[in-house]
């Protein structure tokens, strides 16, 4: 079996070069400079906090709510790891882009044929064997693309053996589900522009717990209406047949 | 109707204009863009197609599976002069928002993956097939009313034979179906979990959504009912007006409950009174969908009047579209850092849509039999006079 691939963005390294935006809009043929915000062009972005830098894209989540939501399946959470959207499919609902609690997927609103856009790992050159365009091309290893687990431990030892260093907390290991895109820092999260999770949970979980009571709903529904229309027949019938007595009797 | 000298009433003036700038804004949406045309953005990407014209169309049409319910499968006949009317309410607010999708939708012309491509996790995909099944079941529901027009005898037969044989299954599925879809399209917000603004946020999102549909559907057949009878001439008793608000009043105190009670429980408590937009908001949907609906509802000299009914079922339905707008709009503002006002012309497709169904509305019940009439000319059918529907007007 495929290992599923990740991300792990180390805040504490990151000098804020924007090489990996270059080498982003260079991968998915966008010109122009690097972008302040993520946008319908800009699928990875450097942001400024104090004297940190944040570089913000798709978390690629395990289980994640944009995939859940749209109704025509055009966002798949694939095998290597990346959550990758396919326009084709898309109808341009955009519930996608409010699901994501990270408020990742952007939306071409000046196309007249317009589609969601967002980070996509690099899947074609993962599969063909490379690294995602923008870790490659990462100078301190503030970036670094492999395997779930493996990137994981690297954190996690990270964490360890610099005593004091970072935050004791990897965000996107668990949060929502977890994610395949980590990042440990020594300033906390929060202080970041990171949301806190508002569940314990994945998302679609939430949503999930009530499409389940569909089929009871329709089960229980439909017997009860079915009977209630058949006691208002019985009474037809009754009166009816009640009638009829009355007639016979006078 | 309203004019037999000049063509230059001033309704048609207003008609002209909407359908006007109507047109105007649909050319903006389709050949420069909803950049041209909208103010949604990445922070409001819904805004108020979605808030009004799915949202409050759909809720809004909750009449018709009630009334129809009421009638075939309770057997309170004394509805049946009003089910054919409550089910074309229905059957117009499906239409509008189907047609609505053509704006909504950012590709239009793929409408029809969701019945070739499948996502069952998605509330949405549910939500879409509803609506697909139960547009279809309304077409069914209200066929006769067209069937009755055909010029063929024979044909017309058959075809009123088959749709009465199924009609009480129809009936049954459309309430099956719209008690899915109505509270799902709540369902949808289940998963905006810390966006959603805790005033808004509710686990039973679907419950209220339910909750709040029935007044507003109910409320919505007296306004159609109200306006037929002032200016359709159109016969219908009265008292069954009220006997429609006296759904509504208690309905209303189940969702004031339960709302209230589950922001509680939700420790939302606290934001009720916080001194920010959203709390003002809040307030202005438990006034006018909660507090001035009930007081009118039971004031002697609103209710004992058709037109104190009606202007009660008008602030319902305004109270409705607010605490739609509020879970829609209001509710993801602050979250998404976002202030979303809507362009005029996202208002003017919406007026649009509205005024082409109250316009179909007008014109089926002028030309079809929807309601029993006052007019000698078009005498009314059997059945509408033996169920005593041709009582005082």
């Amino acid at each position: 079996m495929e290992s599923t691939k990740a991300i792990l963005v180390d805040i504490t390294k990151c000098i804020g070069c924007q090489q990996c935006a270059i080498a982003c809009r260079a991968a998915h043929k966008q010109a122009g400079d690097p972008e302040p915000s993520l946008s319908a062009t800009a699928f990875t972005v450097v942001e400024p906090h104090g004297d940190k830098f944040v570089r913000r894209m798709c978390l690629h989540c395990e289980d994640p709510s944009c995939a859940s939501v749209c109704p025509v399946g055009a966002i798949k959470k694939t095998v290597q790891g990346a959550v990758r959207y396919d326009g084709s499919k898309c109808i341009g609902c955009r519930y996608c882009m409010i699901a994501c609690p990270y408020g990742v997927p952007k939306y071409e609103w000046s196309k007249l044929a317009p589609y969601v856009t967002k980070c996509d790992m690099c899947a074609e050159r993962v599969l063909g064997g490379n690294q995602p365009a923008c870790t490659e091309a990462c100078p301190t290893g503030a970036s670094i693309f492999g395997k779930r687990e493996e990137l994981l431990r690297e954190a996690k030892k990270r964490i360890v053996e610099n005593p004091g260093t970072y935050v004791d907390r990897i965000y996107g290991e668990t949060e929502l589900g977890g994610t395949s895109v980590f990042y440990i820092s020594d300033v906390p999260f929060e202080k970041l522009g990171f949301i806190e999770p508002p569940a314990q949970q994945p998302l679609p979980n939430l949503s999930e717990a009530a499409l389940a009571e569909v089929p009871s709903v329709v089960a229980i529904g439909g017997s009860l209406l079915a009977g209630v229309y058949w006691i208002t027949e019985r009474r037809k019938e009754v009166a009816l047949a009640e009638e009829r007595e009355r007639k016979e009797r006078s | 109707m309203t004019n037999t000298k000049s063509i230059l009433t001033p309704w048609r003036v207003i008609a002209v204009l909407i359908f006007a700038s109507g047109a105007v804004a649909t050319y903006m949406r389709f050949a420069l863009g909803y950049q041209a045309s909208t103010n949604l953005s990445n922070g409001q990407p819904w805004g108020v197609w979605v808030g009004l014209s799915t949202l409050c169309g759909v809720g809004l049409s909750a009449g018709g599976f009630m009334i129809a319910a009421a009638v075939y499968l309770m057997g309170m006949e004394r509805y049946r002069p009003i089910s054919r009317v409550a089910v074309m309410i229905a059957f117009l607010g499906y239409l509008a928002v189907c047609a609505g999708y053509a704006w909504e939708l950012g590709l239009p012309w793929n409408f029809w993956h969701p019945i070739v491509m499948w996502n069952r996790q998605s509330v949405l995909f549910e939500v879409v097939w509803c609506i697909m099944l139960y547009t279809t079941v309304l077409a069914l529901e209200f066929s006769p009313a067209l069937i009755e027009k055909l010029p063929w005898q024979n044909t017309r037969q058959t075809l009123l034979r088959w749709q009465h044989r199924i009609v009480i299954a129809l009936v049954l599925v459309g309430v099956l179906l719209s008690s899915m879809h109505q509270s799902f399209l709540g369902g949808l917000f289940i998963i905006f979990k810390g966006k959603e603004y805790p005033l808004w946020y509710s686990s039973y999102q679907t419950t209220l959504f339910y909750l709040s549909a029935i007044p507003a559907g109910m409320a919505m057949v007296i306004i159609a009912l109200y306006l037929s009878i002032r200016s359709l001439r159109v016969k219908v008793d009265p008292k069954l007006l009220s006997e429609l608000s006296k759904v509504i009043t208690p309905m209303l105190v189940i969702f004031g409950l339960f709302r209230f009670l589950d922001l509680l429980r939700q420790h939302a408590g606290p934001y009720m009174f916080m001194a920010r937009e959203e709390t003002f908001y809040f307030w202005l949907e438990i006034a006018l969908f909660v507090a001035v609906p009930l007081v009118l509802f039971n004031m002697e000299r609103m209710k004992s009047r058709p037109i104190g009914l009606y202007w009660a079922s008008c602030v319902t339905v305004m109270g409705f579209m607010t605490h739609r707008l509020n879970v829609s709009v209001t509710a993801l503002e602050r979250a998404t850092a976002t202030h979303y006002v809507p362009k005029w012309t996202e208002m003017a497709v919406a007026i649009m849509l509205i005024s082409a169904a109250v316009i179909a509305f007008r014109y089926a019940v002028l030309y079809l039999d929807i309601l029993p009439k006052n007019e000698p000319k078009t005498p009314p059918q059997l059945r509408w006079t033996m169920k005593g529907a041709t009582a005082e007007a």
